[in-house]
């Protein structure tokens, strides 16, 4: 990635909160203080009952590997020298679900539902993305 | 309210799909528009709304045909009631017809002028993969991790596999039975019949996709005449809508809870019963193919076969010329070719060509019923149409 630009996400006030916690390497999951739905990805109203009574909860930064396909031609252009990567959907524990990439491993080797466990990628100084990788055997 | 009959398709046009970069996309929608008309036979001046859905090619052309530039071109100034742009990504032919009905049941119009072109051919190749990593994909959500549309297919493909122990010759027979309806079709751009062997032997683009089981970027173009029931009756090849149904279930992908089913059971039993038929009475299945996946989705999920079954029922040859369900005989987007929103309406105009009985070397033959589906984005809704030739 070093020789490419990387894409930056581009947030939303109501998103701050979740970007910055990645930042300091804390995996956020945004919360409706009224009915209490786990919101992912951030909202400005709860999708459930349009509360804007909204909090942040800490995640476990666990789940399992729902999905994943690994690049290996016609990426986007900006994406050319991390290829070949993986992009997956991870389903966290606490039921929320994300697109993401998967990293530190054989790519090989992976296969649905595989346990998995979050990484921060800083990838400027400024912005740090969560990513995952297949969680060690023997952790739980 | 039920839509069964509430109007008919009286008209379509396309211009062959490929590569022309010396062919105006402009060129592409008045040449299927004039085809489409004549085709209806009803006299241009009583088209009373014209919906063109977009283009992605080329901004300045867009913004002609959102401020009604088609109006003047076909000298409707002192006739139209409305003009507008109607766009879902890959399912505008479903939106585009689904509005129409909507002008003409409201009153507003009594016939309706539905269009699309494309110019993806022509641009470079890398430079539309960089688009097609916009469109349906969030910018903060999924852009960041490299999301791109072969990987998009490949998270359901990976995980329908798991789930259903598909196997890679049986998703690889869909591109084989697309490429040989593409081979009839004179305007298929990928009119070459290709072999299972052929397709698993091409490379990975994103895993467990071969670069064969991936769409084709072409510039084209197709049209169609909505038109009301009384004005329908007295055409010579109406094809009516019996039914329709359809579900939104995402905008992110990474939302998405079951890629391997999205919307597309609910969307099907309401059009099955507004339509008064089930998948046993269907003569064709017009499915949007994009990638072999969702051929495979669709089967199963619109209660054709039982979960699981759809590909071994490709690879025997069902969906092919002569087999019992003939599936997206246009060759859909792995043999005709992807001209971005104009994908799926070619398939749309292709169910209607079928049950007009204008199809020539691939014509299905006594074909009475067609089921037609659509879908955009990172397949983010779920459109299912029943089309009759009788009005019912």
């Amino acid at each position: 990635m070093s020789e490419t630009t990387p894409v930056l996400p581009v947030t939303y006030p109501w998103s701050r909160a979740f970007w910055e916690a990645a930042r300091r390497h804390e995996l956020v999951i945004q919360r409706c203080l009224n009915c209490g739905e786990r919101i992912m990805y951030p909202k400005y109203f709860c999708p459930a009952c349009m509360s804007k009574n909204l909090g942040w909860e800490k995640a476990s930064g666990r789940g399992t590997l729902y999905s994943f396909s690994t690049t290996y031609t016609w990426p986007p252009s900006a994406f050319a020298a991390a290829t070949p990567y993986t992009v997956a959907i991870v389903r966290l524990a606490e039921g929320v679900q994300l697109l993401t990439n998967i990293v530190d491993c054989d790519p090989a080797e992976l296969r649905c539902d595989l346990p998995v466990e979050v990484v921060f990628d800083d990838v400027t100084a400024e912005v740090t993305l969560p990513k995952f990788r297949p969680t060690p055997s023997g952790a739980s | 309210m039920s839509l069964r009959s509430k109007a008919a398709i009286v008209g379509i046009g396309e211009v062959p799909s490929g590569l022309y970069p010396e062919r105006a996309g402009l060129e592409s929608a008045l040449e299927s528009s004039y085809q489409a008309i004549k085709d209806s036979g009803i006299p241009k001046d009583e088209i009373d709304a014209v919906i063109p859905t977009a283009t992605f090619y080329d901004g300045w052309y867009n913004t002609n045909l959102i401020f009604s530039r088609l109006v003047e071109e076909l000298g409707l100034t002192k006739h139209a009631k409305i003009n507008l742009q109607a766009v879902a990504g890959g399912a505008s032919g479903a939106a585009l017809l689904k509005t129409a009905m909507g002008l003409i049941n409201i009153g507003t119009a009594r016939t309706v002028l539905c269009v699309h072109s494309e110019k993806w051919g022509s641009a470079p190749v890398q430079s539309i993969i960089d688009k097609l990593a916009t469109f349906g994909i969030s910018e903060e959500w999924d852009a960041p991790y490299g999301l791109n549309f072969n990987a998009v297919a490949g998270l359901s493909t990976e995980r329908y596999m798991y789930e259903t122990g598909t196997t890679p010759e049986q998703l690889a027979s869909v591109v084989v039975s697309m490429r040989k309806w593409a081979a009839m079709n004179p305007n298929a751009f990928l009119g070459r019949e290709v072999t299972v062997a052929e397709v698993l032997s091409s490379k990975i683009t994103s895993t467990p996709m071969h670069s064969r089981e991936c769409n084709f970027l072409c510039d084209g173009g197709s049209a169609f005449i909505v038109a009301a029931p009384e004005v329908a009756a007295e055409t010579r090849t109406p094809v009516w809508v019996w039914g329709m149904g359809s579900r939104v279930t995402h905008y992110s992908l990474g939302q998405e809870r079951d890629l391997t089913r999205f919307g597309w059971a609910e969307a099907g039993r309401k059009a099955f019963a507004e339509a008064g038929i089930t998948p046993q009475d269907v003569d064709i299945a017009e499915f949007y193919d994009s990638y072999p996946i969702y051929c495979l989705i669709t089967l199963e999920e619109l209660g054709f076969l039982e979960r699981g079954k759809a590909g071994q029922f490709v690879l025997d040859g069902h969906t092919w010329p002569g087999g019992k369900l003939p599936m997206t005989t246009n060759g859909g987007m792995l043999g005709q070719g992807h001209t971005g929103a104009g994908g799926g309406m070619a398939i749309l105009v292709e169910a209607a060509r079928q049950l007009m009985g204008k199809a020539g070397p691939r014509q299905v033959a006594d074909a009475e019923i067609a089921v037609e589906t659509a879908v955009g984005g990172t397949y983010m809704d779920a459109h299912v149409t029943v089309l009759g030739r009788e009005r019912r």
